[in-house]
């Protein structure tokens, strides 16, 4: 059964213990930041900052998500690797660090930015679920250090249905726009989101498309363009009769002459 | 910014090779063999470029000694893997086509009926791959999550339009430099000396006519691709459209794209229409400015798009 982690937006605080958590067990370097004017830091995902608490302000509260990748089952970032580094280890999608060589595509095809190029080493880096834990039984760095429960890890049928039931009973308690997030989006994600409000509100798209959904029209687009239209003007300009024509006007005017 | 100046850079050289290619290509086979120079011409400028292209993305990859990873791969949903067999296979057979070229001079009766068989059926293969790689240009980046790439299913259309655009331009710089360097055609003539390398005039004339042509429907494509856009349900896409129009890009855009680019060799083009090079120089003067506007517009075209898509 596939695992996932469901985090709750109306418990997070934003005490940012899973960016803690997340950099001691990966063994994340520090990164050089600026001062944003709240605790919001570092400005945003990096190579090195794979689980980051993005801030929202609006009057008279706050609003918090944890930003981090959602293991897609379908997944841009796998779709458009051109060597197949990146790929699906059950559940978790996972950068091969000796595959990657770089090329950055990822970065362009993910459709929640979270796949960072390091400019240093050169390859992409991202959340990598923590396979090396929930391999071996226990949950994410992020989840397992959370102290309001805003991260928890468990069965994905399982946090799906406590999703859908935390956002209905917010829903009545007077977050009327709370919604559930991951169920089907990208075909399921596996960071599962309660939000209490919009998907864009927090930053997140509406309706996330794969990358590659459309990818046959515009091959087929760009190849009618080339073959059928701007053909034409090449075809009428040097069509061999026309050409024929104007040698034998040439002919005859040179024979006036 | 993960793609900056070498991807467009490489884009535009990419896009140019393909479309010299194919539209000497067309002048050719279209007068039944009456622009071999040209084609020939077309063969030897791709090459090249295509080949400093690959340089650059290799160079610009993270871990560049890696590049070969994409040739152990074949990943069709990976537009980056697809365009790494096109270029491939591009480069192969446009190379393998110039060493024939080179070879006919071991003939003393002209090229066996056979190797020219072969000629000119890779060169027909060839074309296939010009239009791919032409197009492979505009899919790398509509198939992405990039609003202003990926918003607007006619970014392939537009680049292809564009390939083509600065591909016949390029082709005419080249041919009158041909024609005006007594050096440049001893050159050509080491690489192949079926002919005496001079490019007609009046095919001059009408590679501009005909890319007066390719720039309405780069414009056309251009107004499709920024309306569709505009109407676009991807997030983002309207935004990104504004950098373009009156955002940061703004400035490159309107003078880069759409005069530099498009309106003005449009408007060279026509006040030149009819008119042949004779002895008078002002016409092959125009042409030859409104060909270097195009050459240069399409480099701005290819950076305008691949930086605002990331901004």
């Amino acid at each position: 059964m596939p695992k996932a982690r469901l985090i709750d937006t109306s418990k997070c605080m934003a005490c940012r213990g899973c960016q803690v958590a997340c950099k001691q067990w990966n063994e994340l370097p520090a990164e050089s930041t600026e001062q944003l004017g709240t605790y919001e830091n570092p400005p945003e995902l990096s190579a090195h900052t794979w689980i980051r608490v993005e801030f929202r302000e609006r009057p008279g509260e706050w609003l918090f998500r944890a930003h981090t990748c959602m293991h897609c089952t379908d997944a841009s970032c796998e779709k458009v690797c051109p060597t197949g580094a990146i790929s699906h280890q059950g559940e978790v999608v996972i950068i091969d660090q000796k595959t990657c060589i770089g090329c950055g595509y990822c970065v362009e095809a993910c459709p929640f930015h979270v796949v960072h190029k390091d400019e240093v080493d050169g390859t992409s880096r991202k959340c990598r679920f923590c396979i090396d834990r929930i391999t071996n039984g226990i949950e994410p760095a992020c989840a397992k250090t959370c102290p309001t429960g805003a991260i928890q890890f468990g069965e994905r049928a399982d946090l799906i249905d406590m999703g859908i039931r935390k956002a209905q009973k917010l829903r009545a308690d007077g977050f009327p726009n709370t919604n559930f997030y991951g169920e089907d989006e990208m075909g399921g994600l596996h960071t599962l989101y309660v939000l209490t409000e919009r998907p864009s509100v927090y930053g997140l798209p509406e309706a996330p498309e794969l990358a590659t959904s459309a990818a046959l029209t515009k091959w087929l687009i760009g190849l009618v363009t080339a073959g059928v239209v701007a053909a034409v003007p090449l075809w009428l300009v040097f069509r061999r009769k026309k050409q024929l024509r104007e040698e034998q006007q040439s002919k005859v005017e040179g024979g006036v002459k | 910014m993960a793609w900056s100046a070498p991807i467009y850079v490489y884009l535009w050289l990419a896009g140019m090779a393909g479309g010299a290619y194919f539209a000497a290509f067309i002048a050719d086979r279209f007068t039944g063999g009456g622009n071999r120079q040209l084609f020939r011409l077309a063969t030897y400028l791709g090459i090249p470029m295509a080949v400093i292209g690959v340089i650059l993305l290799i160079v610009d990859l993270g871990k560049p000694i890696r590049f070969w990873h994409l040739l152990t791969e074949f990943n069709v949903s990976s537009p980056m893997s697809m365009g790494t067999w096109i270029l491939f296979a591009w480069v192969l057979i446009a190379v393998v086509l110039a060493v024939i070229w080179w070879s006919e001079r071991f003939f003393d009766k002209g090229m066996p009926r056979n190797l020219q068989r072969l000629t000119s059926f890779l060169g027909g293969i060839n074309v296939i791959f010009a239009v791919l790689l032409m197009t492979y240009t505009g899919v790398l980046l509509a198939v992405s999550n990039q609003s202003l790439w990926a918003g607007s299913v006619l970014l392939p259309s537009l680049f292809v339009a564009s390939a083509i655009s600065t591909g016949i331009a390029i082709l005419i710089v080249g041919a009158m430099i041909t024609n005006a360097s007594t050096e440049v055609r001893l050159a050509l003539n080491q690489c192949s000396r079926a002919s005496d390398w001079t490019i007609s005039n009046r095919t001059i004339v009408r590679l501009a006519e005909a890319d007066a042509g390719v720039i309405v429907i780069e414009l056309l494509a251009l107004v499709g691709y920024a309306v569709w856009l505009a109407n676009s349900s991807m997030a983002g896409a309207s935004e990104g459209l504004s950098i373009l129009l009156n955002g940061s890009l703004a400035a490159p855009f309107w003078i880069g794209v759409v005069l530099l680019a498009l309106l003005i060799p449009l408007w060279l083009d026509i006040a030149n229409w009819g008119k042949q090079i004779g002895s008078n120089k002002r016409v092959a003067m125009v042409i030859a400015s409104s060909s270097l506007c195009v050459v240069i517009g399409g480099l701005i075209l290819r950076a305008v798009i691949t930086i605002g898509g990331q901004s």
